[in-house]
């Protein structure tokens, strides 16, 4: 039986170490023939040591992290309150669908030259367009998992005399938590790829422009250890909000 | 609720919209938000006409050349994009031991970003349109692949037995049963890669100085054209919102068999 | 040759009656289908001891049971789905081992046994497809077996836009066009409401007696079984070390055609109940 556990627990890791391998064997001939375009793996693994060892690598994550963790809490806040209202009042909806079917198509990058207008370089300009990504899906899926909320249970609120805070606090807001999690998951996915996005396309800030800078001046290893930071932070932090959305499924007695 | 209602309700919707329209014409005419960053409704709509060659006038037509650009970039990165995540989703989703093995893999890549791929293209190819498109072609490839693994993976199993007891040659099975089977996926999926089909396409204009609404934005910006800087968003917007619309009326054609 | 008596093990006689071809079949040498010994083991557990019995040509044959006795399992063992643990199963003395297109299988989920991307036409196509039979002769084979099952005017809906008695039906004409010599039927009409189930049991008697052909029919229904069957059988779950899980076998001897309404209140129609309610609450202690 341990033969075929410990198989199972090898299995995933076969074929990226292959990919790898192979990746190491041509990046080490063209390194040969005079490339400057790659760098085998390993050193880029050098490469990412180098940056923790020199700080490097904490600041700038800490910035994309910070700055994600930031926008997404400004988009989440107005998407759920919005998404809320929208779905406990079907006027509502319907009155604000034409907007929002108007804004939302409207894709963040486009947004980048504004926001640099509009705040030059750093946290803020990051942070809101960061929020107007995860605005709207979490109002997306917040008004829908409202609007899906048990009609009883609203009739009982409404049998108790709540009055709409407390039918929004004690009522919809627990009724709502698994799918407000599977909708923040979704949240931080896209908080983290927009936020790396921005610091490519414009801000000389975090984990982004250190891996642009890193190919500006021909450091090939560098860039490619940035690649890999940048892909293991986004797993392991999704990864982590999948376990903690499973977490908060079983507790509320949802099957996940 | 009734047809009439219903149109009262859209009716009041563009209404609440048009309020908003008003809302910006009054804060930028009015100066309570500086046109440096809010430029005018008015100054937009001239912006725009100009650039689309619409005005009559003394218009220089860029911006139709720069949304063929943009568009053309994000129709053919997705087509390629569409193309090869199927025929690799289904390679890869139609075994469960290929799945196994491949995988985990798979799911590390999903979360990355497309357009973190840029500066290795760069590096690669050099600052031409072709990187630009091989970009937006791999980034909007994934969730096509990924999809297309689901939908393979998840046939009902009680089609399966169906399959074997008809005796389906593995062809048949893969083209009968699978491939329908996963169109909804497929599509799903198609339809996230246009998404991020278009911000490839976008950013990568910005840091690859390619022609296109991308650059054309990032210039209008750094030369405080704020009318025009909104007017390519509004075309953005457009392109966003007319290839969203057209993918979900070719969903509804072919799900057709989805609703009673 | 004379017909021999079915090889029951001496563990599965049990029963007064020994089975003996129905009256008018040609004795056979090798019998149409033959289970010898089949044996089913899942995840450690016996799901099914050994079970021998015969089954001539043309014969409508039931196979009821509490939950548990190995009944499904057994008709998947038959129709080749799943691998007998021990002993075998031979149709015209040719072991079984795969599924085969002579052998039709209708299932009792069958919302999700067909094709819901396919009209009734279409999904009735698929097996006429895999046959290969071509383009040109399927729509008249398709037309002929809708017709068969009352489908004819609903050949352009899709599986979504049909009742469950039609999606049934839909599953059945599917079955009926791959020419078996043998259908096996799972509880086909247990997620059906009461009149459905007994308007469809008639269409399957007279389908079955047009056609000629030899079905296994597995219910959990008594009256149903007793209703539909030339022969019952009767397995029981649990049935302890060493003891078969084929309890029982009765030839229902109720001359065809039957009717709903005059064959329940044939005498031996009442006689058979009862033996067999009987039995089955024998089991339940």
């Amino acid at each position: 039986m341990t033969n075929g556990r410990l198989l199972r627990w090898l299995r995933p890791w076969v074929f990226p170490v292959v990919l790898v391998g192979a990746f190491e064997w041509y990046a080490r001939r063209a390194a040969a023939l005079g490339s400057d375009a790659l760098a085998p793996p390993s050193a880029a693994a050098k490469a990412l040591a180098g940056a923790a060892i020199d700080g490097s690598l904490w600041t700038a994550t800490g910035f994309t992290l910070g700055t994600a963790a930031l926008g997404l809490l400004l988009g989440a806040v107005l998407g759920i309150a919005l998404g809320v209202a929208l779905g406990l009042s079907r006027r509502a909806a319907q009155l604000g669908s034409v907007s929002i079917e108007v804004l939302r198509p409207v894709p963040s990058v486009a947004l980048i030259p504004l926001a640099m207008l509009g705040f030059g370089f750093g946290v803020r300009m990051e942070l809101a367009i960061v929020a107007f990504a995860t605005f709207w899906p979490l109002l997306v899926l917040v008004q829908a998992a409202v609007q899906q909320v048990e009609p009883r249970l609203l009739e009982v609120s409404r049998v108790l005399g709540l009055s709409a805070r407390e039918r929004a606090f004690k009522i919809v807001l627990p009724a709502i938590v698994p799918r407000l999690f599977v909708a923040l998951r979704l949240g931080v996915a896209v908080a983290l790829v927009v936020a790396v996005t921005v610091e490519i396309a414009a801000n000389p800030n975090g984990m982004g422009y250190a891996m642009m800078i890193a190919q500006q001046s021909f450091d090939p290893a560098l860039m490619l250890a940035w690649l890999g930071w940048i892909g293991i932070v986004g797993f392991a932090v999704n990864a982590g909000m999948l376990m903690l959305q499973r977490v908060v499924s079983r507790r509320m007695g949802v099957p996940s | 609720m009734n047809d009439s209602r219903i149109g009262l309700y859209r009716v009041g919707s563009l209404g609440v919209l048009l309020s908003l329209v008003a809302l910006w014409w009054i804060a930028s005419n009015a100066g309570w938000v500086s046109r440096v960053f809010l430029p005018t409704p008015q100054a937009t709509i001239q912006s725009l006409l100009e650039g689309l060659n619409l005005s009559g006038g003394d218009g220089n037509g860029e911006l139709l050349a720069f949304t063929r650009a943009t568009v053309g970039r994000m129709i053919e990165g997705w087509l390629l994009a569409s193309l090869f995540g199927v025929l690799l989703g289904a390679a890869i989703g139609v075994s469960p031991s290929v799945r196994a093995w491949v995988q985990p893999t798979l799911e590390f890549i999903r979360p990355l970003p497309a357009s973190a791929l840029l500066p290795l293209a760069i590096s690669i190819f050099g600052l031409n349109p072709g990187m630009v498109l091989f970009v937006v072609a791999f980034g909007a490839m994934w969730p096509v692949l990924l999809a297309t693994v689901h939908g393979f993976a998840a046939v009902e199993p009680r089609l399966s037995e169906v399959a074997r007891c008809l005796q389906m040659s593995r062809a048949a099975y893969i083209w009968k049963m699978g491939l329908p089977n996963a169109m909804p996926d497929i599509l799903a999926g198609m339809r996230l890669a246009l998404t991020i089909a278009l911000i490839v396409a976008v950013v990568g204009e910005m840091i690859a100085s390619q022609s296109g609404l991308g650059q054309a934005i990032l210039l209008a910006a750094r030369a405080f054209r704020a009318s025009d800087l909104f007017a390519g968003i509004v075309l953005l917007g457009l392109i966003g919102f007319a290839s969203n619309a057209l993918l979900a009326f070719a969903e509804q054609r072919l799900l057709r068999w989805q609703r009673p | 040759m004379i017909a021999a008596p079915a090889p029951l093990t001496a563990r599965a006689a049990l029963q007064p009656g020994a089975y003996h071809a129905p009256a008018g079949t040609a004795a056979q040498a090798v019998p149409f289908l033959r289970f010898d010994g089949v044996t089913i083991r899942l995840g450690g557990r016996e799901i099914l001891s050994p079970t021998s019995f015969d089954v001539a040509r043309g014969e409508f044959v039931c196979i009821v049971g509490p939950s548990g006795c190995g009944k499904t399992t057994l008709l998947r063992a038959a129709s080749g789905l799943v691998t007998a643990s021990a002993g075998e199963v031979r149709r015209n003395g040719v072991k079984m081992t795969e599924p085969s297109r002579e052998v039709a299988f209708v299932f009792q989920d069958y919302g999700r046994a067909l094709l819901p991307w396919r009209t009734v036409e279409g999904n009735v196509s698929l097996a006429l497809e895999a046959a290969g039979v071509p383009a040109a002769q399927r729509a008249p084979r398709i037309a002929d077996v809708l017709g068969k099952v009352g489908l004819a005017k609903h050949a352009h809906k899709f599986p979504v836009q049909l009742s469950g008695g039609m999606q049934q039906r839909a599953q059945i004409a599917r079955c009926l066009a791959q020419k078996p010599e043998l259908m096996m039927m799972d509880e086909p009409f247990g997620a059906l409401d009461a009149l459905t189930r007994q308007s469809l049991q008639d269409e399957l008697a007279r389908l079955v007696r047009e056609d000629g052909l030899t079905v296994l029919f597995v219910t959990h229904d008594l009256e149903e079984a007793i209703y539909l069957g030339d022969r019952v059988i009767a397995l029981q779950a649990n049935p302890g070390p060493g003891r078969p899980s084929l309890a029982r076998m009765i030839d229902v001897k109720i001359p065809r055609p039957r009717d709903q309404l005059s064959t329940k209140e044939h005498p031996e129609y009442l006689h058979l109940r009862r033996e067999l309610f009987a039995f089955i609450e024998q089991g339940h202690d």
